[in-house]
């Protein structure tokens, strides 16, 4: 028993990102990071494990880099630490079947990661995961708790506040919630160092290097934001309600 | 945008991954919890009671310190998590350098094994709060001559005199006072509630606003015997206080000039006079580039004396030097970067005013620049020239 908890290492949403070929010039990143909805994952699944739920294996699949965010989950809590080391972009399916082979691994059967990942958007990993395990899924929750065999999760959903039981495996991925993110200490610093990171790479996982299926065929950057106007004195009113209402439409 | 401290020689890659986790640990909540609330603080002239609890849960008070519920962190850390409270406000650093320098260390050094059972534990997750006092209205630099004195009266010491510019005084928990007993300097745990013990707020500084600066006074005040520190006689007790603190203070000073340089930094770049940036006019780069070779060096003193701190190799004088070279540096960066932002560098809505006015305590306390240098001098030429007597 356990929970699997995946962390995807990103540019920290505040570093500047140049751009060189179509590609992001990862060495004039200042700073990377967890991406923040994982971050939110992880701290459900320690309260889980506080509550009295099994361990918490963090999982990340990156370069060498990324081996950071583990000991930074193991800094909050984190018991067991995996890196899947790959060193070329892969697709979201290359990820997803490396993921879900250490999932099995691990015989973790709850699954937790952030809805989308803050550099690319595009949400696929926890309900392609689901679907390569088999496990139930449920997206976009805040909150997980297990009870007996069932774990409930809390969702914004269309009718408000949802609460979802499920019983058996499942994939949880997860929106910006209400906790409050716990930050390191010293000691939790000190562990954490010590702690082993089991690196393996996808040939010792069974998986081999397919090729990937997508290609990045064209790319530019979104439009330049216009700068800012500024209005002074009470004669311009008018002008800026005209502003607001014919081209803000806002009123 | 994320906040990239100046680093031109790498020192970075000097650190082990701890040392870097726990930089990034204190840089990460001063970027949170300080930096949003500093000029709230400063207006009001208080330290936030959360910033005691937060400091503590992080667990780095008295960072160098092993066993009773120490962290046990190198001095090169310790000297980061001061750069790091700095780059926030003086005033921050201010708190952890007492708290762990001035208050648990003697403790640590010079305390019985009951006193460090009883008070270090609480003091390393901030649940117990420790001032240090040492100067006298009268007695500043020159504090051999201080006037504070204790009396054995068999069953209990009774302190009589005054402390002034005390940091954390109203805010203590215990405070580490150093008085005469039968003319040696002696440190004594005089904890808050003592009877004929009190600590009033000065209030009215223009600089380490959000700080709390006492006076501590003793009208008959009455202690039990188990409160002297009992391995410690003459100013080697206070002085060996400040060695750590002062070590802690030339790494904050780093912190307080990269804030402000980074600032002058953007500040010339968005600028435009005279149809061009700022930032690309050669006398507003030489400016830049004298700051970036001032820091720089800075750097370099602080990271080898934490190395010296570390492996034991260190003299005083050593400590004097790199206090004084990097707070006169930081002080002046932080007036260059005023003049950069022009007008605009005396609001609040810049960092540097703030570190600038902080800045002239921290050349102030723990031993006065002039001092230091007289510290040098004496090491230099063998002749002290702090009194005029032999
Ligand atoms: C905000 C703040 C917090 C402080 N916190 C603490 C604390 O927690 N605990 C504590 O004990 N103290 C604390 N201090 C006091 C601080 O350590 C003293 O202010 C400092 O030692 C200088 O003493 P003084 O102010 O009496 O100046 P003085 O000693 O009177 O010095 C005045 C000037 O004379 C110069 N001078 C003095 N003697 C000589 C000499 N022989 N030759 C040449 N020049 C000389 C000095 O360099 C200085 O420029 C704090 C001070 C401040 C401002």
């Amino acid at each position: 028993m356990g929970v699997a908890v995946l962390l995807k290492q990103v540019p920290d949403t505040t570093a500047k990102i140049s751009i060189s070929g179509g590609k992001v010039d990862e060495s004039s990143i200042a700073k990377w990071a967890i991406s923040p909805y994982d971050e939110y994952a992880l701290e459900s699944a320690i309260q889980l494990k506080e509550s009295g739920f099994g361990d918490v294996v963090a999982i990340t699949c990156g370069p060498s880099r990324a081996a950071k965010c583990l000991t930074e989950a193991a800094a909050v809590g984190a018991d067991r630490l995996i890196h899947i080391l790959t060193e070329s972009t892969l697709d979201s399916i290359q990820v997803q079947s490396l993921l879900s082979a250490s999932v099995k691994e691990t015989g973790c059967d709850l699954v937790m990661c952030g809805k989308q990942a803050a550099d690319t958007n595009s949400g696929s990993t926890g309900p392609g995961l689901a679907s390569t395990l088999g496990f139930s899924f449920v997206g976009g929750v805040t909150r997980v708790s297990v009870n007996g065999g069932l774990a409930s999760a809390t969702r914004l959903g269309p009718s408000g506040l949802e609460e979802v039981e499920v019983g058996g495996p499942c994939v949880f991925t997860f929106d910006k919630g209400e906790s409050e993110l716990r930050r390191p200490n010293v000691r939790g610093i000190m562990m954490a160092k010590k702690k082993p990171i089991d690196s393996l790479s996808p040939e010792d996982l069974g998986v081999n290097g397919t090729n990937s299926l997508v290609i990045i065929k064209d790319h530019s950057s979104p439009p330049e934001k216009q700068p800012g106007q500024k209005f002074i004195g009470s004669e311009s009113i008018p002008e800026v309600v005209e502003k607001l209402r014919e081209e803000a439409n806002v009123i | 945008m994320v906040y990239e401290a100046l680093d031109f020689y790498d020192i970075d890659s000097l650190l082990t991954e701890e040392e870097r986790m726990v930089r990034d640990m204190v840089r990460d909540w001063v970027e949170d919890r300080v930096l949003p609330n500093i000029e709230d603080a400063c207006r009001d002239g208080v330290f936030p009671d959360e910033w005691r609890a937060e400091i503590g849960e992080m667990g780095i008070l008295g960072a160098p310190l092993k066993g009773y519920g120490c962290p046990g962190l190198s001095y090169i850390a310790y000297g980061l998590i001061c750069q790091e409270l700095e780059r926030g406000d003086s005033g921050v650093r201010s708190f952890a350098s007492v708290q762990g320098s001035l208050a648990m260390y003697p403790i640590w050094d010079f305390g019985s094994e009951e006193q460090k059972e009883k008070y270090l534990p609480g003091m390393a997750k901030g649940d117990l709060v420790g001032c240090f006092g040492l100067t006298e209205p009268d007695y500043g630099s020159n504090p051999g001559d201080m006037i504070t004195r204790a009396e054995d009266k068999g069953d209990h010491f009774l302190l009589n005199g005054a402390k002034m510019w005390i940091t954390n005084g109203t805010i203590a928990d215990l405070a580490i006072v150093w008085a005469k007993l039968e003319g040696d300097i002696r440190g004594f745990i005089v904890e808050k509630g003592d009877e004929g013990f009190s600590a009033p707020e000065m209030k009215g500084k223009h600089s380490l606003k959000a700080s709390v600066t006492s006076e501590l006074v003793f009208q008959d005040c009455k202690i039990p015997k188990d409160r002297m520190l009992p391995s410690v006689k003459g100013l080697r007790g206070p002085f060996s206080c400040l060695n750590n603190a002062r070590f802690g203070i030339s790494w904050g000073a780093v912190g307080a000039a990269q804030s402000c340089f980074n600032s002058a930094r953007e500040y010339a770049l968005s600028r435009i006079q005279f149809g061009h940036p700022i930032a690309s006019f050669q006398l507003v780069q030489n400016k830049l580039s004298w700051m970036l070779r001032e820091i720089t060096k800075g750097q370099l003193l602080a990271y080898h004396i934490g190395k010296k701190k570390d492996d034991g190799s260190w003299i005083p004088e050593q400590i004097s030097l790199a206090k004084m070279n990097n707070v006169d540096m930081a002080l002046e960066i932080a007036r260059m970067s005023r003049d950069i932002h022009g007008a605009n560098g005396i609001l609040d809505e810049y960092p540097v005013m703030r570190h600038m006015a902080n800045l002239e305590s921290v050349k102030t306390y723990e031993g006065t620049h002039d001092i230091h240098n007289l510290i040098l001098g004496r090491h230099i030429t063998g002749i002290q020239s702090f009194t005029r007597e032999p």
